[in-house]
């Protein structure tokens, strides 16, 4: 069997004054495993994994995220579990006060890393993400597509267990689409888990890997699909 | 890029008003330390006076008995060992003391003054003054001897009190910089609310995103509180050179000036230390909570 990075068990969610989004959400997520997440746009999905990468807490139920009981947990020790995690954000979350390599090169010295080192590895992800010429550009300057990439270099520079993408390829091309998806799963051949929000049917069938589909707050595993031609 | 700067706390509009709070307080709390130096300066200067001061009052006679005692009476106060230094006051000095007392004109010739015999001792522990009050009273009973040590005690009450008030009002103006520095940290925590939010997101530790405010207040509050500091100096240096030119002279020892110069020095490294802690404090308890 293998090892298993995060577990929801019963997982429900209400917002203050809104409906029941989730009744009873359980599934594992396994060491190296790729999958999407898909479901109509409201069906929950980015709540799914604000959960999952410990911005929201649900309401019922309860998420054990690398052994560890995440409504237990000692609040000093949530920054060290997030440190596991890479996030792509839905809305990116760039900080518009710091330019793209500083924004990118964050999430390194937030660990402690050196200022030096972290600018070479950010520089050389940005460069491979079509980003090079934005080094030293702010944030508001840049397209959607753009940000996005930003987003998605900040969120795997530090190599994380588990990689959380909100509609990665939601503001760009198809040939982004697929560059950036080869980009996962060469991260993902490295051991890292990858869980994927998507509504791009193409993507969903260029990339034949296990669906969770929201639909009416439950989560059904759907099979892997066919790969297209 | 520089490291502190993962927050844009430079332009906060708490980076407007602390910095003026900070000044006003540093200018006013070093001022304030340094009255409490001046002033356990002078009184124990004074203090040590009064302990090994005596006085000695000869009674006038219109014959020239006056005259003999006032030498009975010097002599043996030359041979008691102890004493440091025997001077009559003379008749110019209670001139002047009666003058300021009395007004300018009176004549001093016109009251039958005692004679006045100041003496200094060596060192007051070891010396008898109820031994010399009898041996004086045995060459005349109606001399009389004044012990200064008397006023000692409200000496050191005036002192106590006079310390302890501005040292209690120094401590006042430095928990009103903490207080003012601490919910100054809490506004700017609720401005930069998003970024702090994504840096936590990211994976970075309450006390990383605390170093980004310490590291910022410190700066802020070094640069507001040299100014404040360095104004109070000049004022302190004014209030100096007024009093030295309306004649009054400070009684200012090199150690005072020493002591003084050190609290203005001192004043900015402390304030900003301090508020650098309130700043860790409140980002702590915040994130913490
Ligand atoms: N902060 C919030 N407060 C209240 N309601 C919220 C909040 N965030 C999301 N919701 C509601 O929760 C439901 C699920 O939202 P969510 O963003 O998770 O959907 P989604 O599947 O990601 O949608 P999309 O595909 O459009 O991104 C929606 O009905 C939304 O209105
Ligand atoms: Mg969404």
């Amino acid at each position: 069997m293998s090892e298993m990075i995060g577990e929801l068990l019963g997982v429900g969610h209400q917002y203050d004054e809104g409906p029941e989004i989730f009744k009873g959400v359980s599934f594992c997520i396994e060491k190296g495993s790729f999958r999407f997440i898909t479901g109509l746009s409201g069906s929950g999905k980015s709540s799914l994994l604000k959960i999952l990468y410990l911005g929201l807490k649900p309401k019922w139920g309860s998420v054990r995220l690398f052994g560890e009981d995440t409504f237990q947990i000692k609040p000093t020790l949530l920054p060290f579990l997030r440190q596991k995690i890479g996030v792509v954000f839905q809305e990116f979350n760039l900080l518009d006060h710091l330019t793209i390599i500083d924004n990118v090169s964050l999430p390194l010295r937030v660990r402690g890393v050196d200022i030096k080192r972290s600018y070479k590895h950010a520089g050389e992800l940005l460069e491979w993400v079509g980003l090079g010429d934005c080094l030293k550009s702010y944030p508001p300057s840049l397209s959607g597509g753009q940000k996005q990439r930003a987003a998605i270099a900040r969120a795997i520079i530090t190599r994380p267990q588990l990689l959380l993408a909100d509609e990665p390829t939601g503001n760009v091309d198809d040939e982004m689409a697929t560059k950036l998806l080869c980009l996962f799963e060469e991260l993902n051949k490295t051991g890292t888990a990858v869980l994927i929000t998507t509504h791009n049917q193409r993507i969903l069938k260029k990339f034949p890997y296990p669906q969770l589909a929201l639909r009416e707050g439950t989560v059904l595993q759907l099979p892997v699909e066919k790969k297209a031609a | 890029m520089n490291k502190d700067q993962d927050l844009p706390l430079r332009n906060d509009i708490a980076a407007r008003f602390v910095p003026k709070i900070i000044i006003l307080m540093v200018y006013l709390g070093t001022l304030c330390s340094t009255f409490t130096f001046f002033m356990i300066h002078s009184t124990l200067l004074w203090e040590e006076k009064l302990a090994t001061h005596l006085s000695i009052e000869i009674p006038f006679f219109s014959d020239s008995s006056s005259n003999d005692l006032q030498t009975q009476v010097t002599d043996l106060l030359q041979k008691t060992p102890g004493i440091n230094k025997v001077e009559v006051v003379s008749k110019t000095e209670m001139k002047t003391l009666f003058n300021s007392l009395l007004g300018e004109g009176t004549s001093v010739d016109a009251f039958s003054l005692p004679a006045i015999v100041d003496v200094s001792l060596n060192k007051r522990d070891a010396f008898n003054v109820e031994n010399l009050e009898m041996r004086l009273k045995n060459i005349s009973p109606l001399i009389q001897l004044i012990d200064h040590r008397l006023w000692q005690s409200q000496v050191s009450n005036l002192l106590f009190t006079t310390t302890s008030l501005a040292l209690f009002l120094t401590f006042l103006i430095l928990c009103s910089t903490l207080v003012t520095t601490f919910f100054a940290t809490r506004t700017s925590l609720l401005i930069h609310r998003k970024i702090v939010e994504v840096l936590s997101l990211i994976g970075a530790t309450p006390s990383y995103i605390a170093k980004q405010f310490q590291r910022n207040t410190f700066k802020q509050g070094f640069f507001a509180s040299s100014i404040g500091a360095f104004l109070a100096f000049l004022t302190f240096l004014g209030i100096y050179f007024l009093f030295e030119k309306a004649g009054h002279t400070f009684v200012v020892t090199t150690s005072f000036f020493f002591e003084v110069l050190a609290i203005f020095i001192l004043a900015p490294f402390i304030t900003s230390f301090f508020m650098m802690l309130s700043a860790r404090r409140a980002v702590m308890k915040a994130l913490c909570s």
